[in-house]
Formats: structure tokens, sequence, C-alpha cells
């Protein structure tokens, strides 16, 4: 099988497209392709040598998020997507566009936690009173418990139709976690309910790609009916 | 204004920052990855706490009892006590700043049983504990970092201490943008870099976890502990990917472990230990099945679908994702794998080293476990760990006056110049590969003088022939000077695992089948001059 890579060697430099036969098994995934890859093989397929891909991963099995790209046109996490998933016999891969590239796949997606830094959104204290935290058990905590597992991965905002660069508007990581401080700190609902219509909701257009996308299926669409409420 | 260099930013790392902040200490975070790429996220049980609505009949003298008992009395007793009398405050800490627990009616967290625990003393968030308490302590961090107190430096990793006259000053990191070293001048260091998985190839934990600080640090002069207690997960599911975990829960559950055999099933625990022998403890299970020299299998089809769907759901959802096996129809293919490191970096009872101001937490210190872990203990060490070294290293005054390390860096500097010069015919994937090899026979789960003694001999192989290993200039630089440290740790472990003569906890002896009571002190490794000095911590200095 065939495997194309968009590569670039700094953020300086321009990227390319290289190729790679790949004569592994076709139950691994393409986190188990690239290290193939990067341990068996030493030429590309034009018979030169070629240098390592540069790539995250930490888990590899789908709980961290590092290895978040875009595999034949649909962003996904390398470690649980599997070659023989993979519709054609060529498997293509590129770094998420919507971050800046350090080298090869590895993209620098430090601003998802600059824009939660820069308005506040942690909870710092559970506080909610007695009423609304029976209510609050009762009906929002297994979506908080969901929301709390979001890998800030970026794939929902590699999806979205309205994310650019995260100067104005943050994406559906943001609207969750906005969510989860509201939900669990109700002296910072107000406020964060603020934050959250500035950088999200004005100007989503409601594609709710980004739950088609997400590695551990947190339904934004509820955080938005909640917060919007 | 004090500043401390916390290095690595899973669970330990944040909490000793959070602290440390709390008191008005600045911090340096410094990880290669953000936190939710760090290992802990992967920790999935739970964390103990004896709390004040506790089981009746269970006490916090208990939990010590089960934590020493569990660690085959190795671990300190002092330090074991403190550990489990701040069990309750943390979990109510972790309760305010967010952590979305597992609740029941009365908004309590709900606590489970874990092996070799004699009460419910378990705190969990659903299947994602670990995860749930670093989502809930990266807000923190986030919010000191607002305030200024905490600097996340991402992409960067640990080079090397600053360490003169047994004294640290700081640490030299690498970054990996710029491809450049930088000193950085402190009044501590702490370490929480997690355990040395990436020594064993493919395990449960992170590939990030590679051991390489332990082994530079030891370089350094700081001593090791412990080394040969390597925890083993029975059961665990070999993919491409790595050998991932399947819970305990599946025996729990009545799951039977089994080989085959002429074509009929040999229920070898159950033969040889009786109806309840599937739920022997995980050290006796791994030596079972690594002594069935056969493929095991895990069998729960026999469950009702329902009950599958309802208590096992991740483990149901991990084999149809990674080997498209359905658990209700076909028993699952398991072996043992490493899983959690006791031993670790040598701390006294407030996580110092033997190197003044030189702090370790987290899985790569040694103290609270002994010779084997009970499950819900590792995060509370992990979390507690952090606490209470930001408590002392706040409490105590340094010394502004600090010698220049000016030279230190510009000869490590060219240190790695030299590396990137390197042409040597070995590639440095092999290297690693047949380190991993190597960890998995010659150490293994049964150990013997003969293979330690073989394995000693192959990793001797490569230090000896570093100038001949091929540096790769299109692998990372971290990639590149990491080994020769991990080779070190490695022949360390080694010789822990060869220099004790008996059979205790998660250390197994086919040569010394039993347990010594001569020998219960823990194992303190040195590295001087080249020179690997073993010995037991007869005077127990690393206690009080």
């Amino acid at each position: 099988m065939k495997v194309k890579i968009l590569r670039q060697k700094s953020p300086e430099d321009e990227s390319y497209w290289e190729g790679f036969d790949y004569y592994g098994p076709s139950d691994h995934t393409i986190a188990s392709v690239l290290d193939y890859i990067n341990n068996d093989i030493t030429y590309n397929d034009q018979g030169v040598k070629t240098r390592k891909i540069m790539w995250d991963c930490s888990c590899m099995q789908g709980v961290c998020g590092a290895c978040a790209m875009v595999i034949n046109e649909t962003p996904r996490l390398a470690c649980e997507t599997f070659v023989d998933s993979i519709k054609g016999n060529e498997i293509i891969i590129r770094p998420l566009r919507k971050f800046p590239v350090i080298c090869d796949l590895m993209v620098d997606r430090s601003i998802i936690h600059d824009n939660l830094k820069k308005n506040k959104v942690y909870i710092e204290e559970y506080n909610l009173k007695e009423a609304k935290r029976r209510k609050d058990r009762e009906e929002n905590f297994e979506h908080q418990y969901t929301v709390a597992k979001c890998l800030k991965c970026g794939l929902c905002l590699e999806v979205c139709p309205n994310y650019v660069d995260g100067k104005n508007y943050y994406g559906a990581q943001f609207a969750n976690e906005c969510y989860l401080v509201a939900s669990r700190n109700q002296t910072k609902e107000k406020e964060i309910k603020k934050t959250y219509a500035q950088h999200f909701a004005n100007n989503c257009s409601k594609s709710y790609s980004c739950m088609d996308v997400c590695p551990v299926n947190i339904p934004t669409l509820s955080s938005i009916g909640k917060l919007n409420k | 204004m004090k500043k401390v260099i916390v290095i690595g930013s899973g669970i330990a790392g944040m909490s000793n920052a959070i602290h440390l902040a709390s008191y008005g200490v600045n911090v340096e975070l410094v990880s290669p990855l953000p936190s939710e790429q760090s290992q802990s996220v992967m920790a999935a049980g739970g964390i103990n706490a004896v709390l004040s609505d506790h089981l009746g009949g269970d006490s916090i003298s208990s939990h010590i009892d089960d934590t020493l008992k569990g660690g085959a009395f190795l671990g300190g007793k002092d330090a074991v006590s403190r550990l489990c009398e701040n069990a309750p405050d943390i979990i109510k800490y972790l309760e305010k700043i967010g952590v979305v627990f597992s609740i029941d009616e009365t908004g309590r967290p709900i606590r489970r049983a874990f092996g070799g625990q004699s009460h419910n003393r378990t705190c969990y968030c659903g299947a994602s504990t670990g995860k749930q308490i670093v989502n809930g302590l990266d807000m923190e961090v986030r919010r000191f970092e607002a305030e200024g107190l905490i600097r996340r430096r991402l992409r960067s990793f640990f080079h090397s201490a600053l360490i003169e006259d047994g004294v640290c000053y700081g640490a030299i990191i690498y970054n990996m943008e710029n491809d450049n070293l930088e000193a950085i001048y402190s009044d501590a260091l702490v370490i929480a870099t997690g355990g040395q998985n990436l020594l064993f190839g493919k395990t449960t934990g992170s590939n990030s976890c590679d051991g390489y600080a332990a082994g530079r640090l030891f370089m350094q002069g700081v001593e090791l502990k412990n080394l040969e207690f390597i925890q083993y997960h029975p059961t665990t599911l070999r993919t491409s990917n790595k050998k991932m975990l399947i819970s305990e829960a599946v025996r729990g559950e009545g799951g039977r472990l089994f080989y085959e055999e002429n074509g009929k099933r040999v229920y070898f625990m159950e033969d040889k230990y009786g109806p309840n022998g599937n739920l022997m403890t995980r050290d006796v299970v791994s030596r079972e099945i690594e002594s069935c020299a056969k493929q095991v299998y895990l069998d729960i089809s026999f469950l009702d679908l329902r009950k599958i769907d309802r208590l096992l759901p991740e483990v149901r959802d991990l084999c149809m994702k990674y080997k498209k096996l359905d658990i209700s129809k076909e028993p699952i293919p398991i072996e043992p794998s490493v899983h959690y490191f006791m031993g670790g970096i040598a701390v006294k009872n407030n996580h110092e080293t033997n190197i003044r101001n030189l702090y370790a937490i987290g899985e790569c210190a040694s103290i609270y476990h002994g010779a084997n872990r009970l499950g819900g203990n590792s995060m509370l060490g992990a979390f507690y760990s952090g606490m209470v070294s930001a408590k002392d290293i706040a409490s105590r005054d340094f010394n502004d006056d600090r010698p220049e390390f000016n030279k230190v860096l510009r000869e490590e500097e060219d240190n790695l110049d030299k590396i990137r010069q390197n042409l040597g015919n070995i590639p440095i994937e092999k290297v690693k590969a047949h380190l991993a090899e190597v960890m998995n026979n010659k150490l293994g789960i049964v150990r013997s003088c003969e293979r330690l003694e073989e394995g000693i001999k192959d990793i001797d192989y490569y230090l000896s022939n570093a100038d001949n290993i091929f540096y790769d200039s299109s692998s990372s630089m971290y990639t590149n000077y990491s080994l020769y440290e991990m080779l070190i740790l490695a022949k360390a472990t080694l010789i822990c695992a060869n220099n004790r003569r008996e059979s205790r906890g998660a250390h197994y002896r086919s040569d010394y089948p039993d347990i010594k009571e001569d020998d219960a002190f823990s194992t303190i490794i040195s590295y001087d001059d080249g020179k690997l000095k073993v010995r037991f911590d007869k005077e127990k200095c690393y206690e009080g």
C-alpha cells in the first residue's frame, strides 16, 4: 500500500509530499504504520534516503490526543485509525491545518490553552447552592464527566467551518470547557457565559461537524443547549 | 522570590507546581507535551482514601497496614502513615477544584474494592479517574499561569541537573524547537518524570516515560532504590500499538484463565489454587501465565450479554476496536506486561534525594509502595508527593550564592555536537529494540542469576560500543542523547535484581524462591566514577 505524507522540515521550510511503500499488516493502526516507516524503512518510494517522520504520540490508545492528524481527508487519531478502514489503496496523511506546523505531523496546539487561560476558564471552586447541586447531580453529572474527558486534541477545531486561527472564535472545545466551569461554579456562571457568547455562540454556524470527529464523543450540542438556557 | 523547576507535568508535577504556587513560589513547569498527554491520563482505577463516612471497620491504620503488607514491608512506615493520613484531605481538595468524582445519591464519592485491600476505599471517576484528575489539576495550573506564578515550557526535555558539591542549583533543559541547551538556575529542582517503561519497549504505559532522567541523575550522583521491583499486570492484550490493559474487573466478574492442550481447555489457575484461583494477586497470576509457556486466554463469554454491556463496556469496546474481538463470543488472548515501577529515585520523607535541593516525586521516586503497589495507591502517592515536597521547599531558606555553570553548559553543548557528528554503524532503533528484548527476556517475571548476568553482559556490550552507535540526525536530539543513560539505568536494574537473592513482592527468583527475613531492606544503588555499587539500606538512611 502506498503511504503519502505531507512533510515540512521546520516552521520556516516549505511543505512537500513524500511517498512510502507499506508492506505491513492491514489490521494495524496508522500509528503503527508511522512506526514501521520510521523503524524499518530508510528509503522513500523513489529510492531516496529519507529522514524520520516527526509526529507526537504518548498513550497509543485514544486517551491522550497527541496523534491527531488528517488521514485521507478526515481529522482523526492515528492510534485508533486502522489501515483496513481506509477506502482506496492509498493512505494520505497530513498535519492538522488549523495549527502551525513544528515539523512534519507535529503541530503547535498551544493556542487552545492560551485562550482558556486568557479568558479565565477554570473552575476555582466547586460551588453550587444545595438545590442546584441536587438538580445538577440528577441532570448534568454524566455530561460533565464526558466533557472533562476532552483531549484538547484539536480535531473539533480542524473540522470546524468557523474556526480559523483561534484569534477570535475559539471553537467547540472552548464551549465545552466553558460549560464545565459554569456548571460547577455558580459564582462564575455569568462571567463565563459572556466569554462563551463572545468567543463561541455568536459565531458558531451550527454545522456540528465537531461532534462527528470527537474521539471521546462529547455531545457539544448538549453543552450549547445548557449554556444557552 | 523563590523559583523552582518542575520536570514533568502529570499528576505529581502539577500537584507540586500548584502547591508551590499557592505558597507564592515561582514555578517553571517543564515537559515535552502538555498535561493531557501525560501518562497520568491513562490511570483508570481510582484513588484510595479512608473518608470520614468510611465503611464500618475501616480506618486509616487499616489503609496503612494494607499498604505496608502489600509492599512486603519495604515501604517506609512513617512515609506510608503520612500518605494515608493525608488521603481524605486530598479527596476533599480534588472535589473542591471540581474533579468529577462518581458520587452516590447523597453526593459523596462512591468507594469500591481493589485487590489487597481490607475494605472498599477506592474513590473513582467512572473508568477515567486519571484523566478527570488531570483535567481538574490542569485548570488549577491554568489559574496560577494566569496569575503569573506558573510558567509552562513545552517541547522541552530534561538534560541534566546543575550539581556542585552535593547541592543542586537548577537544570539544563533541551528545547526541541530551537535545538538548544539552556541552563536554568533555581532554588530547587523537582523531578516528576514517571516510570521507565520504554526500557521494556511496548508496555501498558506511555512511550514518553523512558527513565532517562533517573539514569542521568544516577550518573550525576543521585542514589536509586528498589529497581528490581516492577509490577507486571497479568492480563494485557497485545496490539500493534502497545500492550493494552484488560481490567482486573473481568476476573472480578468471573473471568476464567485457560490454555489449550490437545484440543481441551486447561483452567490452570483453578486447577492449582481452587475455584477462586483466577483472582490470585497480580504477581502470582503473572508468574503462572509465564510458566504455561503457551498462549493463555481470558474467557468471559459465558456472561450474559447485558451484564457485559453494563459491567465491562470499556473492555468490550477495546477488544472490538483493536482486535475485532467480541468478548461475549470469544476468549481474549492475553499476556502479562510491565505496568508499574515501585523502584526509582531514592528519596527521604520530604522527597528530597541525597543531593540537596533536588527532589523526586510520583512514579519516578521510590518510597511508598515497597516491593509491590496496591491498586488505588499510585495516584494518591503522585498527588501527595507533589504536595509534601512543595511544603518542604516553601518552608526552607535557600542560599542566594550559587556557582557559575557556564563551563558545564559549554561542555554539554560540545557533547551534543559530538553526537551530531557521530556516524557509527549500529542504528539507534536497533539498540533500543534489543534493550527491550534484553529487559523482557533476561529480567522478566521469573529471574535467575544466570539470565540476569547474561543481561548485564548484553547491556555492557552496547555501553562499551557507545561510540559505534549511529546517531540519527533526523530523529530528535533527545532520542539520541537519552540512549546511554537508558542503558545505564537498565544495567542498574539488572544488578539490583541480581543482588536480591530472595523472592519478595513483585521480585521472583527461580534460584531463590523463598522470602528471607534477613533481606527485609531496600536496595540502594549508586554510581561512582563508572562503577555501580549496590547495597541493602540497613541503616534506613532514607527514612525519617
